[in-house]
């Protein structure tokens, strides 16, 4: 398998148009992961600077402890929760909102608002609607006579209300890709359809879905991994907790080098995290992008 | 293109330099103070982590010191919370971008000691022989490594007893008497529960917040260590010792009082706890003296708030007591002899009865000098908010020792993540007292071992 | 029939958008309470007696519109930065076709899935090796390629029929005059939503503006939200203040991109 002249010049075309990107990665992603990757064969002191070869230490250490199970069932869990339900609400939603009506730009922008918020303040906003005491979700409940539960207490509930929390975060972001997405469908396929009867739930499944599948591969990829990403709201919400409930990867991360300031060890964490959504990813596309419509 | 070629060469060359060994020597000389006579800098920088009013009262204190002098000039600048600020430091510190002053909270004691990073108070005051004889003890000796100060404490607080005056004499409980033990606590708490006609609690007596300070300060009035070597400050700690009778009987009231419904649990929300505290949703809860401004500002009026000593066993033990929390000013050893003269500069003007009164009454943290009480805006704060008086008693009735002196320990913030965790095994049923005890002790006696040798 | 379907369509909206909107909702009612008001029992939805206090309270405490216009020109810097990157990288990862091009988009992609906690503090002694702490290009610069950007564009370019392209070629068209006479222009509804999503994560950055500033005046919006949270008591009136005041603006730019969204394929360009 060798590089001809033509396979060289295209490849050279190619990285002209990749150059801007792979310059700024190279200098903001992949040097620092490499140096991550470095540092994760080394103990450090609470500065960070290194002090003796661990080798292995840290990733023989990670995979045979029950936390590092923990964490990653959690963050399993947490990925499950919140793709899938945050993909369909998304769409149903997008749909709802691809129709000429006047004043269809209010519902729009209502619906999409959530991007304008950050995960901080949206999980701060969150964490006062959970409140068991105070929460005015608790306090409608029991207004139509459920006894809302102690979100924030209990591990099983922990886990959903940070879920909500996830998904109301990522709506915004959905809804717009999609409706870009359909706003990219011709008027015509859809008179085609009609023509031959299509109607309702049909033409949902058989129009629609497939011409929006682009979009909604995209959001498969990027929700899980940025989901596998999520910090914040857990930081504000739960950190970590009820024991360990919500303790996901990145969030152990973030408590071993940012509180207990042990760099080598979370970079190890970090490279397993990495290589985990690296080849969650590279399944995605394996098994999923075939099923993708491109006109 | 350029730009960037030399960027990543950049990065590479600080990469290999923060690879290196971290500059050494102890920490423990007067020697390491700059001479008396080296000329304070110009302008110094100092990171801190007050925000809102905290922070409008610690602007004033620079303000105030920058128009007291024409020599030095200090700039003052809000770096996100105490963890982010941390964090913040130990990147910057890595490379060589610290500043002369900063502010770090209780917990984060020992880092700053093995950061090997910072001048200590000592050798400054030792240099000057600066006198401390007025300093709160409680407060001073919380920062002493070897009985020697290692910074200087800035704000300062602990946690005391909350409660509802209207609901404790609606239950028949004497409003002048709040309960301090154990027992006492629970049955009041007994009584201060109310259910409503389908069985809902509506008030519950007490509420704490699943909050490792809280069970940090119950070891304290129950005259325990919470780590070996002196609570870390004779020697490095090398394991945890809350795994004993005392702590099961803490874990064990808690998880009674939540079991039989009238402990209320918040979960770790702080914030959460006080909240449903003002909503009267619980009638008692413990909490930071620093809260207290927060909740008469809140309530405003519409009941009447009082204030109790801290929880301790029923045996009341008498070498037990309160560990002061809030945060400390350190001067940092990488910035050149000038800035620091000039930070200590300030610290010193920090430190004058004046400026402590008004810091008091701007914030609600303890003076940090005994005199600061007989300033005006002191006399006033306590007149207005006579409730204070607990917080002032209750740290000048601890006895000095090492339980009440508090722990220091490497991996405390970890350590207090470690107890929360212990504290919902508990109450979700998941474990025993003593097998959670057992548990988090385990896993914090693997992380100091483990701390310890990565920080010979 | 068709009355009832139309108002059924705008109830399902209106429930639908209540819903999704209720948090901010919440926020914007609790901005407008006194701090005892929202302390009751049980929970109040609206504001007995509306007040601007903690609006007011926010001004006095933070530079809140020095930070806005902070947020405005590094997440604009960004969106331009962006855009350009992303063009440039989706149009070759859609149209050309060479080798090592699967691997070079995985490369992409992979930048995606570094968590942040590994790059953030090399990436700050980078900052400060070449004198950007302080700076707009120190904010804005390292965010200027996106992975999520290109991507996105990458599925609104394979969307565009290759009828185009072929006819492109043999017109004679080169390479870059068709990315910009013909992808470019067609694929305005995915060029705002990157630039919108662009503009909102970099708007909304917490830890990367705190860590490279020590200016008040380079500070950012978000770090404005930090300082209107208290160590000791949670002020929640003043925080939901801040947060409306932060958001207003964005929301406006939402209401913008929105049109441009919509205009895209709706005026009938392709029709290969």
């Amino acid at each position: 398998m060798g590089w001809s002249s033509r396979d060289l010049r295209s490849l050279g075309v190619g990285l002209a148009y990749l150059a801007p990107s792979l310059l700024l990665f190279a200098a903001f992603v992949f040097i620092p992961l490499a140096q991550t990757f470095y540092l994760s064969f080394f103990n450090t002191r609470a500065t960070g600077a290194i002090t003796t070869f661990a080798g292995l230490d840290h990733y023989i250490e990670l995979l045979t402890s029950q936390a590092f199970r923990t964490g990653l069932q959690a963050t399993a869990i947490f990925a499950l929760y919140t793709v899938p339900v945050g993909i369909a609400l998304g769409l149903v939603l997008a749909v709802l909102l691809n129709q000429r009506l006047r004043g269809i730009n209010v519902f729009r922008t209502m619906m999409s608002s959530t991007i304008a918020i950050s995960a901080a303040v949206g999980a701060l906003i969150w964490l006062l609607l959970f409140n068991p005491s105070l929460g005015l979700l608790d306090y409608m409940l029991s207004r139509v006579g459920v006894n809302g539960p102690d979100w924030l207490i209990q591990p099983t509930t922990a886990i959903i209300a940070v879920s909500i929390t996830t998904i109301w975060l990522t709506l915004g972001t959905n809804i717009i890709v999609l409706l870009s997405g359909l706003q990219g469908v011709p008027e015509e396929i859809y008179e085609a359809a009609r023509l031959d009867g299509a109607r309702g739930l049909r033409m949902f499944t058989r129009i629609t879905i497939p011409m929006v599948s682009p979009s909604l591969f995209f959001l498969l990829v990027v929700d899980t991994v940025a989901v596998l990403q999520a910090f914040t709201q857990i930081h504000v919400m739960t950190r970590g907790g009820p024991v360990d409930a919500t303790r996901v990867l990145v969030y152990s991360i973030y408590q071993d080098a940012f509180q207990n300031f042990q760099f080598g060890f979370a970079s190890a964490q970090a490279v397993i995290l990495f290589l985990l959504v690296m080849g969650l990813t590279i399944i995605q596309f394996r098994f999923v992008e075939r099923r993708v419509h491109y006109q | 293109m350029r730009g960037l070629a030399t960027l990543a060469l950049a990065f590479t060359v600080v990469a290999a330099a923060c690879g290196g060994a971290a500059p050494g020597g102890g920490t423990d000389s007067s020697a390491l103070a700059p001479a008396k006579d080296v000329a304070p800098a110009a302008t110094i920088t100092w990171w801190h982590a007050m925000s809102g009013v905290n922070g409008d009262a610690l602007n004033k204190i620079v303000t105030g010191f920058n128009g007291s002098q024409s020599k030095i000039k200090v700039e003052a600048i809000f770096q996100g919370n105490y963890d982010d600020l941390l964090a913040k430091l130990n990147t910057a510190i890595a490379s060589n971008a610290a500043p002369a002053l900063v502010q770090v909270y209780d917990i984060g004691q020992r880092y700053m000691y093995d950061s090997q990073q910072v001048v200590p108070m000592q050798a400054f005051i030792d240099r000057d022989k600066f006198n401390t004889s007025d300093f709160e003890p409680s407060v001073i000796n919380y920062y002493k490594y070897q009985d020697k100060l290692q910074s200087m404490p800035f704000n300062a607080s602990t946690p005391m007893l909350y409660f509802n005056k209207d609901a404790f004499k609606e239950v028949g409980l004497d409003a002048t008497k709040p309960p301090v033990t154990f027992t006492e606590i629970a049955d009041a708490a007994k009584k201060l529960t109310k259910k409503d006609a389908s069985g809902q609690t509506v008030r519950y007596g007490f509420g704490p917040s699943i909050y490792g300070w809280l069970f940090e300060q119950l070891l304290a009035t129950s005259g325990q260590l919470y780590a070996d070597n002196g609570n870390g400050r004779d020697n490095r700690a090398t394991k945890v010792v809350y795994s004993n009778a005392a702590g099961k009987a803490i874990l064990d009231w808690w998880k009674a009082g939540v079991d039989g419904g009238y402990f209320y649990n918040p979960g770790i929300d702080n914030d959460g706890a006080a909240n449903a505290f003002n909503a009267q949703k619980t009638a008692m809860y413990i909490e930071s003296t620093a809260r207290l401004r927060g909740h008469i500002t809140t309530i405003a009026g519409k009941w009447e708030l009082g204030t109790g000593l801290y929880p301790r066993p029923d045996s009341k033990p008498k070498e037990g007591g309160n560990i002061i929390g809030g945060a400390s000013l350190y001067i940092m050893k990488s910035r050149p002899p000038a800035e620091q003269q000039a930070a200590w500069e300030f610290v010193k003007y920090a430190m004058t009865a004046a400026v402590q009164g008004q810091w008091q009454s701007d914030t609600g943290y303890y003076p940090i000098v005994k005199a600061a009480y007989d300033t005006a805006p002191s006399k006033d704060w306590s007149t207005k908010y006579p409730q204070f008086l607990t917080a002032i008693n209750e740290i000048r009735d601890s006895p000095q020792n090492r339980f009440t002196n508090g722990a220091v320990l490497g991996v405390m913030p970890q350590a207090r993540q470690r107890t929360q965790k212990m504290i919902e095994s508990v109450l979700l049923g998941q474990a025993t007292s003593q097998a959670a005890l057992d548990a988090a002790a385990t896993d914090m006696n693997a992380a100091i071992d483990k701390y310890n040798k990565a920080n010979p | 029939m068709k009355a009832l379907s139309t108002f059924a369509k705008y109830a399902l909206l209106l429930i639908g958008s209540i819903i999704v909107a209720f948090p901010l909702l919440v926020a914007l009612s609790y901005s407008l309470m006194s701090e005892s008001e929202i302390a009751t029992f049980p929970p109040p939805v609206l504001p007995a007696q509306p007040t601007l206090d903690n609006y007011a309270a926010v001004f006095s405490t933070i530079p809140i519109v020095r930070y806005l216009i902070n947020s405005f020109v590094v997440s604009s810097a960004v969106v331009a930065g962006q855009l350009v990157t992303a063009s440039l990288a989706a149009y070759a990862f859609s149209f050309l076709v060479f080798r090592g091009r699967q691997v070079l988009f995985f490369l992409f992609l992979s930048t995606l899935m570094i968590p942040w906690e590994a790059t953030i503090i090399p990436n700050y002694m980078t900052i400060r090796t070449i004198g950007w702490l302080d700076t707009y290009q120190g904010l804005a610069v390292p965010f200027m390629a996106t992975a999520f950007g290109t991507f996105l564009l990458r599925q609104g370019f394979m969307q565009i029929p290759r009828e185009l392209w072929d006819a492109a070629r043999i017109d004679g068209a080169s390479t870059f005059r068709f990315l910009i006479s013909t992808v470019i222009p067609l694929s305005r509804p995915a060029l705002a939503t990157v630039a919108i999503y662009g503009f909102l994560s970099t708007y909304n950055q917490y830890f990367w503006p705190l860590l490279i500033t020590n200016q008040t005046l380079m500070r950012t919006t978000q770090v404005g939200i930090a300082q209107l949270r208290f160590e000791e008591t949670l002020r929640w009136g003043l925080v939901m203040a801040g947060v409306i005041m932060v958001a207003v603006p964005t929301l406006a730019l939402l209401v913008l991109g929105q049109r441009q969204l919509i205009r895209g394929l709706t005026a009938g360009a392709v029709k290969g």
